[in-house]
């Protein structure tokens, strides 16, 4: 039997998400763009799939393009804004590489705000560097890797007040939050992705007011305000949508992980009494905890985990020969040798209620039997 | 990847292990380590393996363990990369990490030979591995005939400062790619580390020698002093009676011994790299190349699909690394001796950065502009003087040779008295300190230190010494 515990990296399609795509893979096939029966039967399902997306965001119809996934979402809210030109950009290190990478790409100038050892961007810091003028400031609105909550409104108000427009990476958030961009001040743009609720793989969206003055990027038609060119898929909007709805419409789900989680990092705590979790205990999305074990390498504790029935993320990436931990790690000040022993453990709908036990019981058995290859070289 | 929760149990260490290998900790900072214990039937009975580093890492550490739970060194010494890439499903873009695996296990293995019981000699044949064309393709010559080899490399010199240092022989590259040549083959292949004798053997001597301002052959040492003997004494413990190499050089078998000789490739030719190996280890070597054409040697390679097929050509002095002499002597802690360049009447006619660098003949470098070409006619170390002749002032009939040694008795021979040089006749009187060489027509460079070596009519090495004067 296997257990889950990397909603973080995707989760399998929701029955409602299905039900809303199904009809547009075969009978109602059309091109939302053409003026016949079939195409407006297709458009007709488009404009459904934005409603439903925008009422769950809080914005306009009209601020909603639909991508391929969060990460061309993310770059098409940096690279638009750029619009060619390399201004400056703020941003931080807990960015996913979709954001940094495309920032790092396009921009003439790129700042980063540092972070706080608790995974939480220093907004003081954020606010001396955001000037007017900048091209954009872009913040991850959870991080990916430990969960932490950034302080958004705040930034969205700094960011508005000097003009700045602001985009926010909600991949993970949207999983757990309500993003209500009504309330958020500001040329907002926030990228989402369906994958990581439930929905169909290849579908995002880029949401907000912003939108509506970035720059193309691809060139083709002029679907998707000329944003997103190319035959729409109908289906991956509308899986979006269904999925987005029903997670926005479940308010026991979040307590629920939240109390699987904490009781899972509470049985760890006793049973390895060195580890630490990082990321702020409170400010976290409720699914996620990123353990940091002494001793070991993360990736390699994740292998054993998934033999013993386990599927978990290591929290350092390993990219061919050069082991390195992620930017965001030594952003928050965890040094190398703690940030490779990273294991990221994400809960959501596919736990049972033993499921953190379980999972708590192998990593305490296995750190051990770890740690002991660890020590026999000397390490 | 697969590393498993049963791979665990051969995690940690031994109480008493008879062999103990690690590797790795550099660039990705991986490590691995390996134990080995022998039951008396020479298998190995307990092994643990300990791993800080990637799954790659220590799904190749965990399957290694486990192999060689119940293997002979020789079976051991088989497990190769590829088999254990394609047992833990390790992508190509981690083999590099699995490799760290292998490295620490022939550490294991090389201390395990010391360990283990002498295998008593017979028909095995221990071929050396440099990880270069030129013994993948003996090595493959060797399997050809049916017999039953093993590759041997050693480990002789690690500079990480070195220019280039991929491009020296002994480079941890080098020598994966020895491995994965025998590997590919079926082949065992043990690694020693030989870092220390050669180090004292042939590193040392050749910066004294350029310290006294004489110019040595560290290949005819590194051969003739250690290598070769050390190759022989470890084919010895794996019951190998014969010893093959790479080299492009004949043997010449007589009632009374055997002597080196020129290979067919005259091009190529390294007899004289070999002229220091003691007589008595001739008999036992065999060298492959013999007959062969180094073009000849690339096609076979390349057609036997040999990894080394493509590797870059090993220079003549391997452990310099693709650098400069100068920077190599500088480096490792030679004192240069800059000085002033002198004529033959002691004129001064300019100043040089350090007179060790330079050898008897040498044109090139000298700075000094002048109507004739100038050389360098001898080097006074000591006083950091080098004084500069035009080649006429060069010209000599007689040298010297100490630390001599003649295989056969001759009066007169074909002298080579430095290694990429035609070769002179000559006659041969013996004096107290070795041997003078009247030579039938005059040479321009004889530098001090060069190794002279002494052929027959037939291209045979009858005999050696080092050039005093």
């Amino acid at each position: 039997v296997r257990v889950y515990c990397d909603h973080a990296a995707t989760t399998p399609l929701c029955d409602e998400a299905w039900h809303a795509m199904e009809p547009f893979l075969r009978e109602r096939f059309g091109n939302p763009s053409e003026p016949h029966a079939e195409g407006r039967t297709a458009r007709a399902g488009l404009d459904a799939a934005r409603a439903r997306v925008a009422e769950a965001l809080g914005t306009g119809d009209e601020y909603v393009v639909f991508t391929g996934g969060g990460s061309e979402a993310d770059n098409l809210a940096v690279l638009g804004r750029l619009a060619g030109e390399r201004g400056r950009v703020v941003s931080t290190a807990l960015e996913h590489p979709a954001v940094a990478g495309a920032a790092r790409a396009a921009a003439g100038e790129l700042a980063l705000a540092p972070v706080r050892a608790d995974g939480i961007v220093d907004v003081d810091e954020l606010e001396r560097l955001v000037q007017p003028g900048d091209r954009l400031c872009a913040v991850i609105w959870a991080s990916n890797l430990t969960g932490a909550i950034q302080p958004v409104r705040e930034i969205a108000e700094l960011c508005a007040e000097r003009g700045v427009p602001l985009h926010l990476d909600a991949v993970q958030a949207a999983a757990w939050l309500p993003l209500r961009l009504d309330e958020l001040p500001g040329e907002l743009t926030v990228a989402i992705a369906a994958h990581k609720l439930h929905g169909p793989k290849g579908a995002g969206a880029l949401a907000g007011r912003g939108v509506r003055s970035l720059a193309r990027v691809l060139h083709g038609g002029g679907q998707e305000h000329g944003l997103r060119p190319g035959t729409e898929s109908v289906a991956q909007a509308s899986g979006l949508a269904a999925a987005l709805a029903r997670r926005v419409a479940d308010s026991e789900l979040a307590g629920r992980s939240a109390a699987l989680r904490d009781d899972f990092e509470r049985r760890l705590e006793d049973a390895l009494p060195d580890l630490q979790f990082a990321g702020d205990r409170i400010a976290r999305l409720p699914g996620h905890s990123l353990a940091l074990i002494d001793g070991i390498r993360g990736d390699a504790l994740c292998a054993l985990l998934d033999d013993a029935g386990f599927a978990v993320a290591a929290g350092a990436a390993c990219h061919s020969a050069e082991q390195e931990p992620s930017a965001a790690l030594s952003a928050m000040g965890i040094g190398r040798a703690r940030a490779l022993g990273a294991l990221r453990c994400t809960f959501g709908e596919l736990n049972g209620a033993a499921d953190g036990d379980g999972l708590a019981s192998a990593i305490s058995t296995l750190v051990p039997a770890l740690r002991t290859a660890g020590a026999a070289v000397g390490a | 990847m697969r590393l498993t929760v049963h791979d665990l149990a051969r995690a940690g260490t031994l109480d008493a292990p008879d062999a103990d290998g690690a590797a790795g900790g550099s660039a990705c900072g991986d490590q691995v380590r390996i134990q080995l214990r022998f039951a008396p039937d020479a298998s190995f009975e307990s092994v643990r393996f300990g791993v800080l580093g990637c799954t790659a890492a220590s799904a190749a550490a965990a399957w290694l363990a486990e192999r060689c739970e119940g293997a002979t060194l020789l079976e051991a010494a088989r497990l190769s990369l590829d088999a254990c890439v394609a047992a833990r499903e390790i992508p190509a873009e981690r083999h590099a990490c699995a490799a760290v695996a292998l490295d620490a296990l022939a550490a294991a293995l090389a201390d395990a030979l010391v360990a283990m019981p002498v295998v008593p000699r017979g028909a095995r044949i221990a071929v050396a591995m440099s990880g270069g064309v030129d013994s993948a393709v003996a090595l493959h010559r060797v399997l050809a005939r049916g017999d039953d080899a093993v590759g041997i490399t050693l480990r002789l010199w690690i500079d990480p400062d070195a220019p280039d240092a991929a491009r020296a022989c002994c480079s941890p590259e080098a020598v994966r790619r020895a491995r994965a040549t025998c590997h590919a083959l079926g082949v065992p292949h043990l690694t020693l580390d030989a870092r220390d004798g050669f180090r004292e053997t042939v590193v040392q001597p050749f910066l004294d020698d350029y310290q006294a301002g004489r110019t040595p052959n560290p290949c005819t040492t590194c051969n003739g002093d250690f290598r070769i003997a050390l190759l022989a004494q470890t084919a010895d413990r794996l019951g190998a009676a014969r010893l093959a190499t790479g080299h492009y050089a004949r043997l010449v078998r007589h009632d009374d011994g055997a002597l080196v000789a020129r290979g067919a490739d005259h091009a190529k030719d390294q007899s004289a790299m070999l002229a220091r190996v003691p007589p008595a280890l001739l008999g036992r070597l065999e060298f492959p190349l013999a007959d062969a054409h180094k073009h000849d040697v690339r096609d076979e390679a390349a057609s036997a699909g040999l990894a080394a097929a493509t590797a870059a050509e090993s220079q003549d002095v391997c452990f310099l690394g693709g650098g400069d002499l100068r920077g190599f002597l500088d480096r490792h802690g030679v004192d240069l001796r800059p000085g002033e360049i002198r004529g033959g009447d002691d004129e001064l006619l300019g100043h040089h950065e350090g007179a060790v660098a330079f050898t008897v003949g040498q044109r090139r470098g000298l700075g000094v502009a002048a109507p004739e070409p100038l050389y360098v006619r001898s080097v006074d170390a000591a006083a950091g003087i080098v004084r500069i002749t035009p080649i006429a002032g060069l010209a000599r009939r007689e040298v010297e040779l100490v630390d001599a040694r003649l295989h056969r008795p001759v009066s007169h021979v074909r002298a080579r008295l430095r290694i990429h040089m035609a070769d002179v006749g000559a006659t041969v009187e013996a004096t107290p300190d070795g041997l003078r060489l009247e030579l039938d027509e005059p040479v321009f460079a004889v530098a001090p230190g060069q190794v002279a070596v002494l052929y027959d009519e037939d291209g045979a090495v009858v005999g050696s010494g080092t050039i005093s004067r």
